[in-house]
């Protein structure tokens, strides 16, 4: 048999991160990433049997990742194309609208999903050690794999309406990037706060409203009055939204000046949310 | 330094700041008005151990004497408030059989999925597979969901991945309730086993008579204090005169 003898306390090291010097903190972060190295099939796992699990004993299984952005794109398409007449920039609005929709679920339905992923999974967590951002990636994955066949409603859309792809759609998987490190940051704290209040995921579906108004994506940009633009550029998500729907019907680059920013804040909101969720780590089994 | 050191505790203590209030409603109101939002219970206060490799303990005391709380720190479930707790080694909890199953997944599936919860790779898995069908004695019942399983069927398969593999250190909780009691000899010879392979255990029970039988070493803790450690019969002795 083989032992692979790991000293979990080791490496389970949960102290005040935020206060210890740099590389105190370089140092934990890699033993961090040692860890999630060692725990690697547990989240393919977690993201699995999140994946098999919830169509299970449903008729149409699967197909519903694709069939509800589906019809909830054609209801949106009638009321704001037929019957508010917004403008799309020459483009069919309902691939106007899909290129933002789709991507914007992904990340409505990573953070929600995550919100819960630990309350969720509470027998888990008081029972067995093993790294708690686990159970917030393997959701986070599981989402994105719908969000891929979800893409399948887009391409549809695409072929219908002979859009022209140019060259500058190859720039997609670094927003989709950026987008992922940006919900990574957001679900770690909702998560892990979550589990002390249960207020956050009624206060998390309420703010989300407001965000989907408050991004461009039943709307072009260009529609905003010139004085309240500044929302948006405090906004990562009307950053990479709007770089989707550029890259994908523009045919130009993205704007690199706002997109490095929207790096930037979604890897600061990275760190910042990996620290307070090891933080509070250790305490989870005992509020859960 | 430790090498031969399985289980250290140094001056562990435990204490659960209980929240009195779960929302914002009844939170912010007792904070701005300046109330006590928190209870303070000491589950455990200054617990001195340490076993050595391959020593097994046993740890004795009432309900609520702390004993769960203490497996649970070991477990690296819970961190202790003061103190330091050092654990060498691969750690097999066998508290609360079954905690990563998920009903909608067969058998097969749930096998696997709690082996990763244990940090058992799926190539091991792959060998071991067919040994923790053998053990559960489910072979025809593995690729059905295991919301169709009975009760104990559920157990018998959480308990054969759990000690599928020999663990560095097994965490026993109150044991084996486990099926009928064929299968519970099965059980007990499978951690004779691995106590003869070198395994560190450390049992909790309110049964002085099973850790004597199993166990070198024994804690009895009395309301979170730690009132006797070192040689077993001499704890279950202090515990009999206790009560």
């Amino acid at each position: 048999m083989v032992q692979k003898s790991i000293s979990f306390k080791a490496l389970y090291v949960t102290m005040t991160v935020i206060m210890t010097p740099l590389t105190h903190k370089a140092n934990k972060l890699y033993k961090n990433i040692q860890l999630l190295w060692f725990y690697r099939e547990l989240l393919w796992n977690l993201a699995h049997r999140e994946i098999t699990q919830r169509y299970k004993q449903s008729v149409l299984g699967y197909a519903w990742v694709v069939l509800n952005p589906l019809f909830q794109l054609i209801t949106m398409n009638f009321v704001f194309s037929v019957v508010l007449k917004v403008d799309s920039l020459g483009v069919p609005f309902i691939i106007f609208l899909s290129v933002a929709l789709l991507p914007w679920n992904l990340f409505v339905l990573s953070l929600t999903s995550s919100t819960s992923a630990l309350v969720g999974n509470s027998s888990l967590i008081t029972k067995i050690y093993f790294p708690r951002e686990i159970l917030v990636y393997a959701t986070i994955i599981a989402k994105l794999v719908d969000f891929f066949y979800s893409c399948i409603v887009l391409v549809f859309f695409f072929i219908i309406f002979k859009t022209n792809i140019t060259i500058h759609i190859l720039w997609v998987p670094l927003i989709l990037l950026i987008q992922v490190i940006f919900t990574m940051g957001l679900s770690l704290i909702l998560a892990a706060l979550n589990l002390f209040y249960r207020d956050i995921q009624y206060l998390l579906s309420l703010v989300l409203t407001m965000w989907m108004y408050l991004t461009p994506i039943m709307y072009p940009v260009e529609m905003l009055p010139e004085r309240y633009r500044f929302l948006f550029a405090l906004n990562p998500m009307a950053v990479i939204i709007n770089a989707f729907r550029q890259v994908m019907l523009s045919g130009a680059g993205p704007n690199l000046n706002s997109l490095s920013i929207a790096l930037a804040i979604s890897v600061g909101v990275f760190i910042v949310g990996f620290l307070f969720f090891k933080k509070l780590e250790g305490e989870f089994a005992d509020y859960v | 330094m430790y090498n031969h050191i399985a289980i250290k505790a140094e001056n562990i203590s435990k204490i659960y700041r209980l929240q009195k209030h779960r929302t914002f409603k009844e939170f912010i109101p007792a904070l701005l008005g300046r109330q006590e939002t928190l209870i303070k219970f000491n589950a455990l206060s200054h617990i001195n151990i340490e076993i050595k490799k391959g020593e097994s303990l046993g740890i004795l005391g009432r309900n609520g004497s702390g004993k769960s709380t203490l497996l649970k720190i070991i477990a690296g479930v819970t961190k202790p408030s003061d103190g330091r707790i050092t654990v060498n080694g691969r750690i097999a909890p066998l508290i609360e059989l079954g905690a990563g199953f998920h009903p909608e997944l067969t058998g097969r599936e749930n096998v696997y999925l709690n082996g990763s919860i244990l940090g058992i790779r799926k190539k091991q898995m792959d060998r071991l597979y067919d040994e923790i069908v053998a053990f559960s004695e489910l072979k025809e019942f593995m690729d059905q969901p295991i919301k169709y399983y009975s009760s104990g069927m559920y157990t018998r398969l959480a308990f054969s991945v759990a000690v599928a593999e020999t663990p560095d250190i097994l965490l026993v909780d109150e044991i084996l309730a486990v099926g009928d009691i064929k299968f519970q000899q099965k059980c007990l010879k499978r951690m004779e086993e691995f106590r003869r392979s070198g395994s560190t255990m450390v049992m909790v029970s309110h049964g002085p008579e099973q850790l004597e039988k199993y166990c070198d070493k024994g804690l009895l803790l009395n309301e979170g204090k730690q009132l006797f450690f070192g040689d077993i019969k001499e704890t279950t002795k202090k515990y009999a005169e206790l009560y």
